[in-house]
C-alpha cells in the first residue's frame, strides 16, 4: 500500500496562483487556505484512527489480566489472519459504496459460498482449486443478480440488497436444512488457515494481495475513477460520458465475487460450510468501511483506512473480551463504532461544505 | 425619484465599519452603508466581493467582527451582537436567491408558514380565517390567484412575489423597515424578470424601502435609485443611478475599464455545415431544422420551456430523439449516448453546473479529466504525472484561478468553477461545443473571459451552439441567432444582431405559439 499521491494534503502550502487585478474572487478561494491550526487538525483527522489503534493496543497490553497473551493475540499478523474474511468482505463492499450504492448482501453471499464450496467438495469431489474458483464464481453470480436488479429496477440498492440478503439466507437454509457441511473438505484447504510462510500466516498473503488489488482498482484505474465520479454525482458522471449503469453493475459483480472469496476463506478457517454465520459479517463490514473513511483520505472510502478500521474494531473487541466482558460486546462495540463513524463523517462533510462556501450557491436554474 | 437632499430622509438602514474575516481573510472590510427610507438601493459587486457576506450579516445568519454598528428601525446594535431576531425586530425582511417556498402547499399555507397559522380551540387551524387573510393579501399585491392554489401551479415570477409577500406580511405598517432581495431575478425566465421589476417599482412607489442585490447591471440601473458597489470586500462607491451608464458601472465593479465585455464577432465563419438538423422531434421539439456553420457561434433564443435545453441534450445523446436526422460534417449521426457523442467530438456544458457538471469534493484536476481519464492509463499504470502536467496547462490556458489543481472544485468561485467545466471540454478541441447558459451566476469579469475562451475555440475551428436567456448576451456574442418557438425554429437572425429585436421576436413568438 503506498500512500496516495493525488489527494493527500490537498490544500497544504501550495503558493496561491497569481491573481489578475480586479477580477480575483478574494473571498472563497482565499478562505480555503489553511492556517497552522487547520493543518494540525487535518493531520489529526487523517491519523486519528491509527492513534486510537495504538492507544487501544497499549491500554489492553498494560491493563489486561494477562498482557502477554493479549499482546500475542493483538499481533497484527494474527489479527489480519483471523480477520481475513472480514477484510476481503469490507474491501469488496467499498467498491459499490464508492459509486454510491450499498451492498447489504455480502455477508449472506459469503455464507452461501462457503456452503456451496463445501458442497462442491463433499458431493462433486472437485479438486481444491476448482472448488475455490467455483466458490468465487457463485459469489459473482449473486453479485450479478444484485447488480441487474439495482440497475434495471432503478431502486435504492439499500432496499434491493436487504431483500436479496434475506432471500439468499433462505436459499442456504433450504439447501442445507440448517446443517453444516463438515465432511469431504480437502485437508489442504483446512490446513491453509493454520499454515504460514516465513513466519507470516498464509491467509495474510491472500489478504495483502487482495488489498493491493482493491487499491489498484479503486485508485489507479479509469474504472475506479469512474466509480468515484458516479458516487459524487450520477448526473454529472453521465454527462461526461461515463456509463453509469454499467459501472454500478460491475461494482456489484465485483463485490459479489469478493464475498465469494471471503466465503472460501471462511470455509478454510472454520472447517465447515456453516449456513448460520455469514450474515453476521455484513454490519461489521459496513462499520469498518465507514470508520475507514474517517482516516487517511478523510471523507472518502479507502482501502488502507478500512484495514486499520478492522484492526481497530478487532483489537478492541478482543481486548474487552480479555478483560472479561461477555460476547455481547462484539455487537455493541461494532454498532456504536458505526454510529460514531457516520456521525463524524457527516459532521466533517458539513463543516467542509460550510468552509468551502462563505458565499452562497449560485442559483440553480431549474424552476 | 425626486431630488431630495440627504438630510430630508432619515436612513432606514445605517451600517458602519462592518467587517468579517473567514480564516483570517477579510471577506468584508469596514463597510459603511446608508439606505435611505423609501429608496431602492442596489448592492452590486462581482463574485467574492462581499455582498453576500454583507446580506448574511444583516440577516444575523453570520456574525460580524466587533467594532461596527448596525442601525435600523430605531434599533442600534454592535455588529457582533446582531442576530436574526434583532434583524426581524428592526424591520429587515429577506427574500433569498431561492426563496424557501413549498410548491406542493397552497399559497395560504405558504404564507402561514411565515406568520403562523391562525388557530382556534384545541390548536385547530382556522382555515376560513387563513384563507380570508390570504385573499386580502393577494388582492393587495395584485396576484390573480386563489389562496387554495398550490404554489407550484404559479409562474416563477408569482412564486417570487408570494415569497416577497410572506416576508412583508407581518410588518405593522408600510414604509418602515427594509425589504432585502438577494438576486431575486436570477431564477426567473427572461420575460418574467420585467414583471418582477415592475412589482418592485410598485412597492417602492408605495413607500417601501428596498435593498436589491444582483449580478444583472441593467436591472439594477433600471430599478434602483442608488447603487453601492463592492469590490474585494470594500465599498468602492455609492452613486445615484441618474446618468449612470452600464459601462461606468462595470468599471466600478471590475476596477478597470473593460473595453470589450464581449469579444469581437468573427467575420470569417466558413460556410460549411458543421452540424445540421432536419425535422428533429422529441419532447417539446416538433420538427427543428437548423444548420450550424463551421467556426461560428450560433445562438438559440427561446423562452424557458421552449425546448432550447432539450435541443442541446438531444444532440449530446442525453435526451431521447423521436424522429429526425442529424449530420456532423456531412455524415449522418444518430445520438444514442453522451459517450457516443463525445467520440464524434461533441462537447456539452449543461445549464445547471452544480447538479450536472461538477464533482464537488473532487479536486480541480480530477474534475478536468473526468470521463477522459482513460487516456492516462497505459500498460496497466495510471500516468499521474501526465495528468498533473495537463491540468497545470489547462489552469493557465483557461484562466482558472485556483491555488492548486488539488484544491476541491467546490472551493472555487462560480466563475472559476464554470471555467473548469469549460476547460474539461475545450482541452479536447471539440468539433461542436454545446453551451447552455454558460455565464449564469458568473460575475462580469469572468463572463467576459468565458466568451474569450469560446471565441478562441471557434478560431481554432470549433462550432458553438449557445443557449442564453439574456438577449443582450446573444446579440453580442453570436454570429447568428436562431429563434426557437413552438418546438420549431421560427427565424434565424443574421448580423447585425440587436437585443431588442431578439426580445421582440422571442416574445411575439410566445403569442404566436
Amino acid at each position: 500500500m503506498t500512500p496516495d499521491t493525488t489527494d493527500s494534503g490537498a490544500a497544504l502550502s501550495v503558493p496561491a496562483a497569481e491573481q489578475a487585478p480586479g477580477a480575483a474572487p478574494a473571498g472563497p478561494a482565499a478562505a480555503a487556505r489553511p492556517g497552522a491550526g487547520a493543518v494540525v487538525l487535518r493531520l489529526f483527522q487523517k491519523y486519528s484512527l491509527v492513534v486510537l489503534l495504538g492507544l487501544s493496543v497499549a491500554i489492553y497490553g498494560i491493563f489486561g489480566k494477562n498482557p502477554a497473551i493479549f499482546l500475542g493475540a493483538a499481533d497484527i499478523r494474527n489479527i489480519l489472519s483471523s480477520q481475513a474474511v472480514l477484510v476481503v468482505l469490507t474491501l469488496g463492499l467499498i467498491i459499490p459504496m464508492t459509486s454510491g450504492s450499498l451492498d447489504l448482501s455480502i455477508g449472506n453471499i459469503a455464507g452461501l459460498c462457503s456452503v456451496a464450496t463445501a458442497a462442491f467438495y463433499a458431493h462433486a469431489h472437485v479438486p481444491l482449486l476448482v472448488g475455490v474458483v467455483l466458490g468465487i464464481l457463485v459469489g459473482a453470480v449473486f453479485g450479478l443478480v444484485n447488480g441487474l436488479l439495482v440497475v434495471l429496477l432503478r431502486v435504492d440498492s439499500f432496499i434491493i440488497t436487504l431483500g436479496t440478503a434475506s432471500a439468499i439466507f433462505g436459499l442456504v437454509i433450504w439447501y442445507t436444512g440448517g446443517q453444516s457441511i463438515v465432511l469431504g473438505i480437502p485437508q489442504a484447504l483446512l490446513t491453509f488457515g493454520g499454515g504460514n510462510f516465513l513466519g507470516v500466516p498464509d491467509s495474510v498473503y491472500v489478504v495483502a494481495g487482495f488489498a493491493l488489488l482493491a487499491w489498484y482498482l479503486l485508485e489507479q484505474t479509469p474504472y475506479g475513477r469512474s466509480l468515484h465520479a458516479v458516487g459524487s454525482s450520477k448526473a454529472a458522471a453521465r454527462l461526461v460520458g461515463i456509463r453509469v449503469e454499467r459501472s454500478v453493475f460491475v461494482a456489484f459483480v465485483l463485490s459479489g465475487a469478493s464475498a465469494g472469496l471471503a466465503g472460501v476463506l471462511l470455509l478454510a478457517s472454520s472447517g465447515a460450510g456453516n449456513p448460520q454465520i455469514g450474515q453476521s459479517f455484513t454490519l461489521t463490514a459496513v462499520a469498518a468501511a465507514f470508520l475507514g473513511a474517517a482516516s487517511f483520505k478523510v471523507g472518502q472510502l479507502n482501502v488502507l483506512g478500512s484495514i486499520v478500521a478492522i484492526l481497530f474494531l478487532s483489537v478492541n473487541i478482543t481486548g474487552l473480551t480479555f478483560l472479561g466482558v461477555q460476547d455481547w460486546i462484539n455487537q455493541l462495540f461494532t454498532g456504536a463504532a458505526l454510529v460514531v463513524a457516520i456521525a463524524f463523517s457527516t459532521a466533517l462533510h458539513r463543516e467542509r461544505k460550510h468552509r468551502a462556501r462563505p458565499a452562497p450557491q449560485e442559483p440553480a436554474s431549474r424552476p | 425619484m425626486t431630488a431630495v437632499t440627504e438630510g430630508d430622509r432619515s436612513p432606514a438602514l445605517r451600517v458602519r465599519s462592518l467587517t468579517k474575516a473567514y480564516s483570517g481573510v477579510l471577506a468584508l472590510d469596514g463597510l459603511d452603508l446608508d439606505v435611505r427610507a423609501g429608496e431602492v438601493h442596489a448592492l452590486l459587486g462581482g463574485n467574492g466581493s462581499g455582498k453576500s457576506t454583507a446580506i448574511k450579516i444583516l440577516a444575523g445568519v453570520v456574525t460580524a467582527e466587533p467594532g461596527g454598528v448596525i442601525e435600523a428601525g430605531g434599533q442600534q446594535a454592535r455588529s457582533d451582537q446582531w442576530s436574526p431576531s434583532a434583524a426581524h425586530a428592526a424591520g429587515l425582511r429577506f427574500v433569498h436567491q431561492q426563496p424557501a417556498v413549498f410548491p406542493a402547499l397552497t399559497i395560504a399555507e405558504n404564507l402561514a408558514l411565515g406568520a403562523g397559522f391562525p388557530t382556534g380551540p384545541g390548536g385547530r387551524i382556522r382555515w376560513s380565517v387563513l384563507h380570508k387573510r390570504t385573499a386580502e393579501l393577494l388582492a393587495e399585491y395584485h396576484i390573480p390567484a386563489s389562496p387554495r392554489t398550490p404554489l407550484g401551479a404559479l409562474r416563477a415570477v408569482d412564486r417570487s412575489r408570494v415569497a416577497i409577500i410572506r416576508a412583508l406580511q407581518d410588518r405593522d405598517e408600510a414604509g418602515h423597515g427594509v425589504l432585502v432581495l438577494d438576486e431575486p431575478t436570477a431564477a426567473l425566465p427572461g420575460p418574467e424578470v420585467e414583471q418582477l421589476l415592475d412589482a418592485l417599482r410598485a412597492y417602492a412607489a408605495a413607500g417601501q424601502t428596498i435593498m436589491y442585490v444582483s449580478h444583472r447591471l441593467d436591472e439594477a440601473l433600471s430599478v434602483a435609485d442608488r447603487v453601492t458597489v463592492l469590490r474585494d470586500g470594500r465599498k468602492v462607491a455609492t452613486v445615484s443611478t441618474a446618468g449612470l451608464t452600464e459601462s461606468a458601472l462595470i468599471e466600478l465593479i471590475v476596477g478597470r475599464p473593460i473595453d470589450r465585455l464581449f469579444p469581437e464577432v468573427s467575420q470569417d465563419a466558413h460556410d460549411e455545415g458543421a452540424l445540421s438538423l432536419r425535422g428533429v422531434h422529441g419532447g417539446p421539439l416538433h420538427g427543428v431544422d437548423l444548420s450550424v456553420r463551421k467556426g461560428e457561434v450560433l445562438g438559440i433564443a427561446g423562452l424557458l420551456g421552449s425546448g432550447r435545453s432539450e435541443l442541446l441534450r438531444m444532440i449530446f445523446g442525453a435526451y431521447p430523439m423521436l424522429a429526425g436526422s442529424l449530420a456532423i460534417d456531412g455524415q449522418a449521426y444518430r445520438p444514442t449516448s453522451p459517450s457516443a457523442a463525445m467520440d464524434l467530438g461533441i462537447a456539452y456544458v449543461p445549464e445547471d453546473r452544480q447538479a450536472d457538471a461538477l464533482f464537488h469534493a473532487a479536486s480541480v484536476r480530477h474534475n478536468l479529466s473526468a470521463g477522459q481519464d482513460g487516456r492516462y492509463f497505459r500498460h496497466l499504470l495510471f500516468r499521474h504525472g501526465a495528468e498533473r502536467r495537463d491540468s497545470a496547462r489547462s489552469i493557465s490556458e483557461f484562466l482558472i484561478r485556483a491555488q492548486s489543481d488539488r484544491q476541491p472544485v467546490q472551493t472555487l468561485s462560480g466563475g472559476n468553477q464554470q471555467k473548469v467545466v469549460l476547460a474539461r471540454w475545450l482541452r479536447q478541441r471539440p468539433r461542436l461545443l454545446l453551451l447552455d447558459e454558460p455565464t449564469q451566476g458568473v460575475d462580469v469579469a469572468a463572463r467576459s473571459e468565458i466568451y474569450q475562451l469560446v471565441r478562441r475555440a471557434t478560431a481554432a475551428g470549433s462550432s458553438v451552439l449557445l443557449v442564453a436567456s439574456e438577449m443582450e448576451e446573444l446579440a453580442h456574442v453570436c454570429d447568428r441567432v436562431a429563434v426557437l418557438k413552438g418546438g420549431r425554429i421560427a427565424a434565424v437572425v443574421e448580423q447585425p444582431l440587436d437585443a431588442h429585436q431578439l426580445t421582440d421576436l422571442v416574445n411575439t413568438s410566445e403569442a404566436a405559439a
